[in-house]
């Protein structure tokens, strides 16, 4: 009972708050915001459950037959629920902020019912217990985001809504006949069935490595790889909770998430070595790092710059999962929830300083330290933890992704780690240096483009504690990694169970 | 000497007539009546459906010498569930359509027998096992709907009709010419007994020539299509939803049945209906997407969604049973799916343009905040005509693909991505529209709830489908697949 | 002899640009058409096709041209002209029509399986291509809605004459010829009343708008 009971209910929580948030009228302010925060709360409680219940040795799944020899699939297991509590850790700080930003401003209905089922998709990919169930919510996904996207109405964030969709509604079938194939080849896989494809003959090892690029090429658009990558900075016309969660959690990690799956659970991360696959995903993900790092560098805006460095960062998982080995995969997988934590403080942050000071160009944010005092602190946080300085989570990612090279044997990474580094520090340190050290409006020089005083503290409540909740995440995710739950512990278990008999 | 079973069939066939010519006595002005009266049918459609299954239901009508055959098997139970749950719905939608949209109460009257005759039409291509049968319910289809769609009386709706009136009629004396030949040369009309005698010589394939020439104008597949988008484009809601949902399947049903039973080997002729498919999903969803009216949009994209349909029959011809068996089942959900959407597609862009007085594309700026809820009924149906999950579309889009590649017939592959790339493109079209914040307008109408409510079923039917497919597709494989 | 009046009266109907002329021509042709059902020894059918194609769809085509309350009259003379090399998937369609039943009838009298009984008419069956060559003929270039009409009567009579040629007249075939009768006279009534609606609302005669080129 219990088995099937908190996978469906932990995705009916936010489809069930889609759908009443659609039906309630668009004033019906208070009824809204409390459903959002009790979804997100409640959600956020199913999820621990399922954790303290797989930590136990619980199972937790439900299925039923779609078609003849074809399953949806819900299950939570190890990989999945880390993923699942990223997204509802998340949602909850994102609505908060999101409540706080949109505030008086028009269509939330709209924006938060396509906001709870871009949660629940989100939920739904890292519950899937096949490709099948996988691709259901991805596309879903797809779906969801593209009115969050186009939420302003604007020409551009139309357009930047179009452009959105070619990217990913190609992945999607790029994607859906990769599954195909590989269905029509091997039948219905569960994740973690690895032994089904690692038994074809040598005669199928060519299909197998071909589907396998095919799927990683539909993977490859959500998750932002170069050359696949050029719908994200320009969705940054999106409102800025929805820029933080679709950079921090929902679209580019369902990517990376289904790169980690494909690997470790379909194809077995020993059979995609024997065939060679890993270090094609390696060099690509170096490719992304140092491409996307560079672009970065040449950004004049906050937020292109932030996008950009999403690409990069979001790459690092996938160059985890390249490097063969348990180092590897711990660097990915931790990565991936280190990555969300920092990612999503930075862009709140970004959106504190556009919403109070109007700021969007880098050069713009000269002594909004000194103004905005707890923001910079948040923002200095996440960068540094982008660079890898000790001991902030970023550092442990770096970490394993060294060591995991040299165990990969693969020595050629840590000069991209190093490289990328340096690049990171070189597009962060700079904005850093102008929020604390260079003389702006606060100390008399200039003017804030747009200033606004939305509460009684540096900014609105609302936007100030979430952003400060992941920050202190982030910086705890990094104290105590040793600590029984941290997302390094998780990790760490998760890659055992791929790699232990 | 009938049985409860058969007796039940032929009332839930001919009830639909007999309710329409009620409600041209007395037209019903609530769409409770009308649910409660038509409820009915799909209730006992869904008593019969296990015993039609076991493939107990057939048997003859004889008439001055002749006998009419007819058989009840699980396709053809589950179209008639299909027909009756989009004719519950088009009814329901025409009492709101009447209070909101005001057409002369005595046209108004003339559209209930016409949509019963529709209906009555329809059961009888799905029961029939019989050409005569068969072409009489063609017919009676095909006059009926010309009837429906002259109902708002407008020039460019009578040239509309009429053309179609000539196409129909044209491409019935074709059908009539080609059962002509297959009675002279194989001496029977009953489809089982056809089916026993025929040989694949020159008469029997000229023959289908005829007769898919007439079906394919009938069923507007590329290029003979060029008659449908005319006529929805004048014609009420409710007759749209109807005839894009189901009037153009039948006659693709009755095409596929022929093949299936007399020329089941014919891949080259196979293959070249596949290919008017795949032309037909490209210039459909090409046309749809240049389309500047709303109601065009969906009615290209009927020429299109069809199109799909004709995959089935490369797909069938000559290859494993396997095969065969996957893209059986595609089709029919496809054919599900497709109907409920584009029933409840029609109904909202009717909705849209009811409500805002413009026909037009550039109409609908600033409806995504003044009328989400018909908004999101039309992207709900677009869902299943992109074929994205959960709905109808997609998984029959993940059966067709399958058997394509299982097949290796490739083609068929860029055929649906292309499609589904092109529905995406025409469908969020729309919605961009729809998402336009300048021009505010202010005087939009106000429709009845229901008017809302039964598209969004609708939608919510085609998108839940495609996960619970596994039902009726169960069902169908029960039932025998090629 | 009754086929060789049958494709004059055929030819008659559909040559004349006198409407009211060509319309009393397809009634005679109708009563022909009858009369080689009765010759046939189905009576019944002879009186259906009496009462179904030359009285009610005659009365329904004259009906067109008839005055009728303050409708205007249709003028009584086809005007439109006709061009050359006009609509060529038309004709095309009606080639490819013809030419395959012309194929299937002489792959099956090749055959040799024809169940030709011994009081079928030999003629019917060339008589029946020939009709239904002029009835496509008629359909393919004319543009005036009526004589549209007037073809496709054609047409399906032509279909028929071949459809008892080819099997004889059995029940089969009867059911299929009256069902074939029923359809052509709603089909009929329904083309004459919009044709008339048409006319009333936009003046016009064919389907293309006018000033169209």
């Amino acid at each position: 009972m219990s088995a099937s009971f908190f996978p469906v209910a932990t995705l009916a929580t936010s489809l069930a708050a889609a759908a009443i948030i659609f039906l309630l009228p668009e004033g019906a302010v208070r009824a809204r915001t409390g459903l959002n925060l009790g979804a997100a709360v409640l959600k956020i409680g199913l999820v621990a459950w399922m954790v303290r219940g797989l930590s136990q040795g619980q199972a937790y799944a439900v299925e039923f037959p779609v078609l003849e020899g074809l399953a949806f699939v819900l299950r939570a297991d190890a990989l999945g629920i880390m993923f699942a509590g990223l997204s509802s850790l998340l949602w909850l700080f994102t609505t908060i902020y999101a409540i706080g930003y949109l505030e008086d401003s028009p269509n939330r209905r709209r924006f938060f019912g396509f906001f709870s089922l871009c949660v629940a998709s989100t939920l739904g990919i890292s519950l899937a217990g096949n490709l099948f169930t996988f691709l259901i919510f991805y596309e879903l996904l797809t779906l969801s985001t593209y009115p969050l996207v186009a939420h302003r109405g604007t020409p551009k964030a139309l357009a930047a809504a179009t452009l959105y969709l070619r990217f990913t509604l190609t992945a999607g079938l790029v994607l859906m006949i990769g599954m195909v194939a590989l269905h029509t080849l091997a039948g219905d896989i569960r994740f973690g069935q690895r032994e089904i494809l690692a038994e074809f003959g040598p005669e199928q090892r060519g299909v197998l490595i071909a589907i396998f690029w095919v799927l990683i090429a539909g993977f490859g658009v959500k998750a932002a790889l170069v050359p696949l990558h050029g719908w994200l900075p320009r969705a940054m016309v999106a409102p800025a909770p929805v820029s933080a969660l679709l950079h921090a959690v929902a679209v580019v990690k369902a990517g990376a998430f289904g790169i980690v799956r494909l690997v470790y659970d379909v194809y077995g991360a020993e059979f995609s070595q024997a065939l060679g696959l890993l270090t094609g995903l390696a060099v690509i993900a170096s490719v992304t790092i140092l491409y996307a790092s560079l672009r970065a560098l040449a950004q004049v805006e906050l937020k292109p710059r932030l996008a950009f460095s999403t690409v990069s960062q979001v790459s690092y998982v996938v160059l985890g999962v390249g490097l063969f080995g348990p180092l590897g995969t711990i660097a990915a997988l931790s990565h991936l929830l280190h990555q969300g934590l920092m990612k999503i403080t930075l862009f709140f942050c970004a959106g504190n300083y556009a919403e109070e000071l109007g700021i969007h160009r880098i050069d713009e944010l000269d002594g909004a330290g000194r103004r905005m005092p707890l923001t910079s602190l948040a923002f200095s946080v996440g960068a540094l933890g982008m660079i890898g300085v000790p001991p902030l989570v970023g550092f442990l990612s770096k970490w394993y992704l060294g060591t995991g090279a040299v165990q990969a044997g693969m020595p050629w990474v840590i000069a991209v780690l190093v490289v990328s580094s340096l690049l990171n520090a070189a597009y962060f340190l700079p904005i850093l240096y102008r929020l604390w050290f260079c003389p702006g409006p606060d100390h008399g020089v200039g003017t804030w483009p747009e200033e606004r005083h939305l509460g009684r503290f540096e900014t609105s409540s609302w936007l100030l504690l979430p952003m400060l909740a992941t920050a202190l995440f982030s910086v705890m995710a990094g104290l105590l990694a040793g600590m029984p739950f941290s997302p390094l512990e998780w990790a760490t278990r998760v890659a055992n169970l791929e790699y232990l008999p | 000497m009938m049985s409860a079973a058969n007796l039940l069939l032929w009332l839930a066939l001919v009830a639909p007539l007999l309710l329409g010519l009620l409600a041209w006595w007395r037209p019903p002005r609530h769409m409770r009546g009308v649910a409660l009266a038509g409820g009915v049918l799909p209730l006992a459609t869904l008593w019969l459906l296990p015993r039609a299954g076991e493939g107990a239901l057939h048997g003859s009508l004889s008439l001055a010498g002749l006998s009419l055959h007819w058989r009840l098997d699980a396709l053809s139970a589950l179209l008639l569930l299909l027909t009756q749950l989009v004719l519950l719905a088009s009814a329901a939608y025409a009492v709101g359509h009447r209070r909101a949209a005001l057409p002369p109460e005595a046209t108004h009257a003339r559209f209930w027998p016409l949509l019963g005759g529709l209906v009555l039409a329809l059961g009888l291509i799905w029961v029939a096992a019989d050409l005569l049968l068969l072409y009489a319910g063609l017919e009676l289809m095909g006059l009926c709907a010309v009837g429906m769609m002259l109902l708002p009386g407008k020039a460019e709706a009578i040239r509309a009709g009429l053309r179609y009136l000539l196409y129909a009629l044209v491409g019935s004396l074709a059908w009539l010419l080609g059962v002509t030949l297959l009675l002279g040369a194989w001496g029977t009309l009953e489809l089982a007994g056809l089916a026993a005698v025929v040989e694949p010589d020159v008469t029997t394939r000229i023959a289908m020539a005829l007769l898919t020439g007439g079906l394919l104008l009938k069923a507007a597949i590329f290029p003979l299509h060029g008659w449908l988008v005319p006529v929805h484009s004048s014609a009420w809601t409710p007759v749209s939803a109807m005839h894009g949902a189901l009037v153009v399947k039948a006659s693709f049903f009755i095409l596929i049945t022929l093949w299936r039973l007399l020329l089941p080997e014919a891949e080259t002729a196979a293959g070249a209906l596949g290919l008017l498919g795949g032309s037909a999903v490209l210039w459909g969803g090409l046309k749809a997407w240049r389309a500047d009216s709303l109601k065009q949009v969906v009615a290209w994209s009927t020429v299109g969604q069809l199109g799909y349909l004709m995959l089935l029959f490369p797909l069938l011809a000559g290859t494993a049973a396997s095969v065969a068996t996957l893209a059986w089942q595609a089709t029919w959900l496809q054919l599900a799916g497709h109907a409920l959407a584009k029933a409840a597609m029609f109904m909202a862009a009717g909705n849209l343009m009811l409500s805002t007085g413009a026909s037009r594309l550039s109409g609908l700026a600033g409806t995504s905040r003044r009328l989400p809820l018909s908004l999101m009924t039309f992207g709900i149906a677009a869902v299943t005509l992109m074929g994205l999950p959960p709905s109808a579309g997609f998984t029959a889009k993940w059966l067709l693909m399958q058997a394509s590649l299982q097949s290796g017939q490739w083609l068929w592959v860029v055929v649906l991505v292309l499609g589904t790339l092109l529905t995406a493109a025409y469908v969020f079209r729309v919605l961009r529209c729809s998402f336009v914040e300048e021009a505010p307008r202010h005087d939009f109408q106000t429709l009845p709830r229901g008017m809302d409510l039964v598209p969004l079923l609708l939608a919510l039917a085609a998108v839940g489908l495609g996960l619970v497919a596994e039902w009726p597709l169960s069902l169908l494989r029960q039932g025998g697949v090629p | 002899m009754t086929s060789i009046t049958l494709i004059l009266l055929a030819l008659l109907c559909l040559i004349d640009r006198h409407l009211r002329r060509a319309c009393l021509a397809f009634i005679v042709f109708a009563l022909v058409m009858s009369y080689t059902w009765w010759q046939l020894s189905v009576p019944w059918l002879a009186v259906v096709e009496a009462l179904l194609g030359a009285l009610l769809t005659g009365t329904a085509l004259l009906h067109a041209l008839g005055r009728a309350g303050d409708v205007p009259r249709l003028p009584q003379r086809d005007a439109t002209k006709q061009r050359v090399g006009e609509a060529p998937a038309r004709w095309f369609a009606a080639l490819a029509w013809l030419s395959l039943a012309g194929l299937a009838l002489v792959g099956l009298l090749r055959s040799g399986r024809l169940p030709l009984e011994g009081d079928a008419d030999p003629t019917l069956m060339p008589a029946g291509l020939l009709v239904m060559a002029l009835g496509l003929w008629a359909f393919s270039h004319h543009r005036h809605l009526l004589r549209r009409l007037l073809a496709f009567n054609v047409l399906g009579s032509g279909v028929f004459l071949l459809l008892a040629g080819l099997a004889g007249p059995g029940p089969q075939v009867q059911g299929l010829i009256l069902v074939g009768l029923a359809v052509a006279l709603v089909g009929s009534v329904l083309g004459v009343m919009l044709l008339r609606r048409l006319y009333a609302l936009e003046g016009s005669v064919t389907l293309e708008p006018e000033g169209d080129p």
